[in-house]
């Protein structure tokens, strides 16, 4: 018997190999081998540390900074403006206030005007730029909540100009200061939570610029992004995964999914352009078409993460189920759809998160434009949260330098609830049973 | 059944052949399942005994370089034939894998599932019913009566196995097919699903495919020896564990390979 699976044993010279020395482990090499080895260990735990400190350092400026500054935008100064109603002689009838004309009896009988007068002699000839543009609609609302004013001496606080509210929050050219300080002296400043901030929309004047209607663009473009892209991702992704054919149409069509997802955004806000715009004459500036082109560019996203998530179902539930005599739709919607969800999710929120803070594409589609009222519906001209905040830290007036900041918090806060509220839907998905 | 020697054939194949692409994995293979009696499927790794009991209830439909010919029929109609729904043949012919593999649904769930898809339970108390009776069958019933809805995926291998033997019998299938239930168990856990093929055989045409010779020597009465894509032997089990009359099949008793 020939054993040619047992290696020969070597032998030189009939005699045995040399015995292997026993090997002493207290050596001053394996000594100083150790030590290298833990030198080794501390430096890479060190380097690590370091690695997460600086980037939670980075962080935690740039959320510093953001609140710090930003925290003056959501504030506003308000004047106390003494009114003597009888004195100003306003024409209007007392029972068109309470009628739903209201507002347009008032500006008719030239209440901005007269507000302009009780501010110059309350507070001298430069009294009326003490206030904002807008302070005369304040003064409308007190009217309409308490039309008895009318007939006596009041005094309402209104929004103060913001070279005022500069020169009472920060540094301002010496004649404003010196004003601001004057009037803080008569005790007729007066600081408080600016809710116009939330409810306005875009403005020229500082004051009275909100970021509403660029949050409820973003709300509804969002809306149209996931609409569309989260169904047909998902979709696509189950068809590509358990449907198709392995070959070669369909590996070309996954690389073109993987290189779609690296095309830069501002191709897509090109092809936006070019084929809703251009093609489909789709209204100009519109959620509907922010949503499409946004969909467009993280559909490739929700693909990639959809299809690794069901890949990642082990094949013996499909076994499972197709053995009980399941059909193919009953396996993926009862056991692979449900078991890949928290995955798909996780990818959903990483495209959505993307889609949120893009303004390139929505620029190529003309959200750039001042937009000075909130959107009433997805056709209607709208701008959104990052478009906004581009906008803002490009004007000049240094009144909005705090309200772009006060933005980003905005946008930083959606961001986060959008975040909670899908990791919220993951983690009950993935405890089902 | 007509006649005691000659039990009822329940599932037969003549010349069948599948292919994985350019591999000629089963040669031919020629065979009746009865009625009555456990068969078991014998040889060593790769033969193609996992392959062919695939066949038996169209599991190798899911992947896509497989191609069988051949005509496989369960009582006379061909399981191959467009005529036959893939849905209901799998339900009629039930399997159980070689890896636990209960859905990550509570143990309830995991046995109503089968009948619910089919529709065959559709009140509540009938579900319940039937529930009750599978995990019976399954000997289950007494471990999991009170935590029925805890996950399927809590229990040990063994009863995780039974459990799988449960939701196979909850849509009250003809056939059950059996690819080495017990590989991934220890031995007291293979002792009861051997008991439980026992009490099983005779309500179901059971097949068990196993490379444990020992047990198939126990749980089956017809043994099938499956070697390199070909049936070499085919018999009453105690015939050819004491007197094959393969030379092949000798050796592989024997231990020669395997």
């Amino acid at each position: 018997m020939s054993s040619t699976l047992v290696p020969e044993v070597p032998v030189t010279n009939g005699r045995e190999p040399a015995e292997r020395a026993p090997t002493d482990w207290k050596t001053h090499a394996m000594q100083s081998r150790i030590r290298k080895r833990y030198a080794a260990e501390r430096r890479f735990r060190l380097l690590g540390l370091g690695a997460v400190a600086l980037s939670a350092a980075f962080l935690v400026f740039l959320l510093g900074t953001m609140l710090i500054n930003g925290a003056g935008g959501f504030v506003r100064t308000e004047i106390a403006l003494p009114l003597d109603f009888p004195a100003l002689s306003l024409d209007v009838e007392r029972e068109q206030l309470a009628q739903r004309g209201a507002d347009l009896a008032l500006a008719g009988a030239g209440l901005q005007n007269a507000v302009g007068v009780a501010a110059v002699s309350a507070f001298g000839d430069e009294g009326e730029d003490y206030l904002a543009d807008n302070a005369w609609l304040t003064v409308r609302e007190a009217i309409k909540d308490d039309p008895s004013i009318l007939d006596r001496r009041v005094t309402i606080a209104v929004p103060a100009s913001s070279r005022i509210h500069l020169a009472a929050t920060d540094d301002a050219e010496p004649a404003i200061e010196a004003a601001a300080a004057r009037l803080n002296a008569a005790g007729a400043l007066t600081r408080g939570f600016n809710w116009s901030f939330l409810t306005g929309s875009d403005s020229t004047d500082p004051t009275s610029a909100g970021i509403w209607g660029a949050l409820k663009g973003s709300l509804l473009t969002m809306a149209v992004t996931l609409a569309l892209a989260f169904p047909i991702g998902v979709l696509s992704a189950i068809y590509l995964e358990e449907y198709a054919p392995k070959n070669r149409w369909t590996d070309l069509i996954e690389v073109s999914i993987n290189n779609l997802a690296a095309v830069p955004s501002i191709i897509f806000g090109l092809l936006g352009l070019a084929v809703f715009l251009g093609t489909f004459n789709m209204p100009r500036s519109a959620p509907i078409v922010g949503g499409l082109t946004l969909a467009l560019m993280i559909m490739p996203v929700i693909v990639i993460a959809g299809r690794n998530a069901i890949k990642a179902v082990p094949p013996s539930i499909r076994d499972a189920a197709l053995g009980v005599g399941a059909s193919r739709v009953q396996v993926v919607f009862h056991h692979v759809l449900p078991l890949a969800l928290p995955g798909i999710l996780t990818g959903t929120i990483i495209g959505m998160a993307r889609a949120l803070g893009e303004t390139a594409p929505l620029l190529m589609i003309g959200m750039r434009a001042f937009i000075g009222s909130a959107p009433e519906d997805l056709a209607s001209p709208a701008t959104v949260l990052p478009v906004q905040i581009f906008l803002w830290s490009d004007q000049v007036s240094s009144g909005f330098v705090e309200k772009t900041s006060a933005a980003i918090i905005v946008l930083l806060v959606f961001l986060l609830a959008m975040n909670a509220l899908a990791i919220y839907l993951r983690n009950r998905f993935e405890t089902r049973w | 059944m007509t006649d005691n020697s000659l039990p009822a054939t329940k599932m037969s194949a003549r010349d069948v052949h599948v292919y994985y692409g350019a591999t000629h994995a089963i040669k031919g293979v020629s065979i009746d399942v009865d009625q009555e009696n456990v068969t078991a499927f014998i040889g060593p790794s790769g033969c193609g005994k996992s392959t062919f009991l695939r066949t038996l209830n169209r599991m190798n439909d899911t992947i896509p370089i497989a191609r069988v010919e051949g005509d496989i029929t369960l009582d006379g109609e061909n399981i191959y034939s467009p005529a036959m729904d893939v849905v209901q043949l799998r339900a009629r012919v039930g399997m159980v894998f070689q890896k636990p593999n209960p859905f990550p649904k509570s143990i309830y769930e995991n046995v109503a599932y089968g009948p619910r898809i089919h529709g065959l339970a559709p009140v509540k108390s009938d579900m319940d019913r039937v529930v009750e009776q599978s995990l019976r069958r399954a000997g289950l019933w007494e471990e999991v009566k009170d935590r029925l809805h805890d996950s399927g995926t809590a229990l040990s291998g063994g009863q995780q196995q039974r459990l799988c033997i449960a939701r196979a019998i909850a849509v009250d299938p003809e056939v059950i097919l059996m690819d080495e239930p017990c590989s991934a168990l220890d031995p007291i856990a293979t002792a009861k699903i051997e008991e439980l093929i026992h009490e099983l055989r005779g309500r179901y045409a059971i097949v068990i495919v196993t490379h444990n010779m020992q047990q198939a020597a126990r749980v089956s009465q017809r043994t099938a020896f499956f070697h390199l894509g070909h049936l070499v032997e085919y018999g009453v089990t105690s015939d050819i564990f004491t007197n094959p009359r393969q030379e092949r099949t000798k050796d592989y008793i024997t231990g020669r390979y395997g």
